[in-house]
């Protein structure tokens, strides 16, 4: 029995590498902000932290994954469990 | 030529996962390493409209040795309770909340049947590489995982590069019971992603991320009969999955000491499922150690190619079908506050509260399948 096709059109999957990789290219450059170290006091509060919201962002992947058909968006995989 | 993919693939994780033992990387500045020894424990509570409720109890403890070597440790215990099935086993009125399987059907379907999970995380890192083990049992089902992560700063700490991969082995035992459809069978899963954080402004951070997944092994669930072709069928998915996502981030700080977090996220996988996610956060001091947060996120996705409402035949498509409605067109939304207390900046001058912190958080999800459910949270956390 053959496996079902790709789902994501061409284009849209194309698009989709394009916007990534420019993404990643302009953030590698990093010819877009110089930003000094006094300067980024704003930055290392917790409400703007990204790891400071790490753990509800895994409770909220497992609830997500267990009602909905996708996953990601944390950087990371959750271990697997039946809710999977 | 199959296996020697397969061999090529696990080899990249465990070539990834060896490099993180190698010596000599600068610091990296992502993730920060915690100043003190912590305790941390978590109560939380799903219900949802089909009347499942999932209790789960977390214990979370961090320590550092030598300021650069960051040791976690993570357990949680999670009751869920699935009530009695007023339906045919496998339909999708005997689903069970957190694993959207049906319950197996042993002794009387129609009492109310729970299901104990247990879970052990236990990570060490250090310099920007980290090492993850992960473990998660229930009757029916184990799962491993081991993942590695590294990360370094470059251009002054404006950008910070982070590679992570992982392996995880399921082992699932299916209870014999009268609706179990498979014997014995096992999941494999290797992840790997690269995120990219810059810092934009003195207000203003940007994180992208790119992740892959390829899962092999039983993806069905193992109690779910299909309504095709005019009588039930066990469910069928294939045992092969290839799953990405992109993902951007942006933190901006506003000038009331609040933030607002925007996320966007696009998957896709070859079953055929493209979704879209869009979310906001936004986050305010009402006093010094005092954040309340509010948050938004609306999610939108494709069907499998396979899924359809009805079956005409019993092959279904391809010979798959399934009666999971997550593989069926969705979108969802979700609402929420967080309340959260440090007093160790409400109460610095105090021995021992200001060790104390607290938090609580509460969700309210659904999505248009007439589906709903409350999630409540409180944490606590003490610094030693």
């Amino acid at each position: 029995m053959t496996r079902p096709r790709n789902g994501m059109h061409r284009p849209t999957a194309r698009l989709a590498t394009a916007c990534a990789l420019l993404a990643l290219l302009a953030l590698a450059s990093g010819c877009s902000s110089a930003v000094r170290a006094y300067q980024r006091e704003k930055l290392t509060d917790r409400i703007m932290s990204f790891s400071a919201d790490a753990k509800l962002d895994a409770r909220r992947m497992k609830t997500f994954e267990s009602r909905e058909g996708s996953t990601g968006g944390t950087g990371g995989t959750g271990g697997g469990c039946a809710c999977n | 030529m199959q296996l020697s993919a397969r061999a090529l693939r696990l080899a990249l994780v465990l070539a990834g996962l060896a490099a993180f033992g190698s010596a000599g990387i600068p610091p990296a500045g992502a993730d920060a390493l915690p100043d003190e020894p912590m305790v941390s424990s978590l109560f939380r509570f799903f219900t949802d409209s089909k009347h499942v409720a999932v209790r789960s109890l977390m214990g979370d403890y961090a320590t550092v040795v030598k300021g650069t070597t960051a040791f976690t440790v993570h357990v949680n215990n999670e009751h869920v309770t699935i009530p009695a099935i007023s339906a045919p086993a496998g339909t999708q009125e005997a689903v069970d909340a957190i694993t959207t399987a049906s319950r197996p059907i042993s002794g009387n379907a129609y009492q109310d049947y729970v299901k104990v999970r247990n879970e052990f995380q236990g990570g060490v890192s250090s310099r920007g590489r980290s090492l993850d083990y992960y473990l998660s049992h229930e009757t029916d089902y184990l799962g491993q995982q081991l993942s590695g992560h590294y990360d370094r700063d470059l251009h002054d700490a404006l950008l910070n590069l982070s590679f992570g991969t992982s392996y995880g082995w399921d082992a699932i035992k299916p209870l014999q019971d009268s609706d179990t459809n498979t014997g014995n069978a096992s999941k494999r899963t290797m992840h790997w992603n690269v995120v990219a954080t810059q810092v934009l402004r003195p207000t203003t951070v940007l994180r992208a991320g790119l992740e892959y997944n390829i899962v092999h092994g039983l993806q069905h669930n193992p109690y779910r009969n299909v309504y095709a072709g005019g009588t039930n069928v066990p469910e069928r998915h294939p045992d092969e999955r290839q799953r990405r996502d992109l993902f951007l981030k942006l933190n901006q700080y506003l000038s009331n000491r609040s933030s607002l977090k925007f996320n966007y996220r696009l998957y896709n996988d070859d079953w055929g499922v493209t979704s879209h996610e869009l979310g906001a956060d936004l986050s305010q001091y009402i006093t010094h150690g005092v954040i309340v947060r509010y948050g938004y996120r609306y999610y939108t996705q494709t069907s499998a190619d396979f899924y359809r409402p009805e079956y005409l035949t019993t092959d279904g498509i391809d010979g798959y079908r399934t009666g999971d409605y997550r593989l069926g067109p969705l979108s969802s939304h979700l609402f929420g506050g967080t309340l959260s207390v440090d007093l160790a900046q409400l109460a610095a001058e105090h021995n021992l509260w200001r060790r104390f912190g607290m938090s609580v958080n509460y969700e309210r999800y659904f999505n248009n399948n007439n589906y709903s459910a409350n999630i409540v949270e409180t944490a606590l956390d003490f610094r030693f």
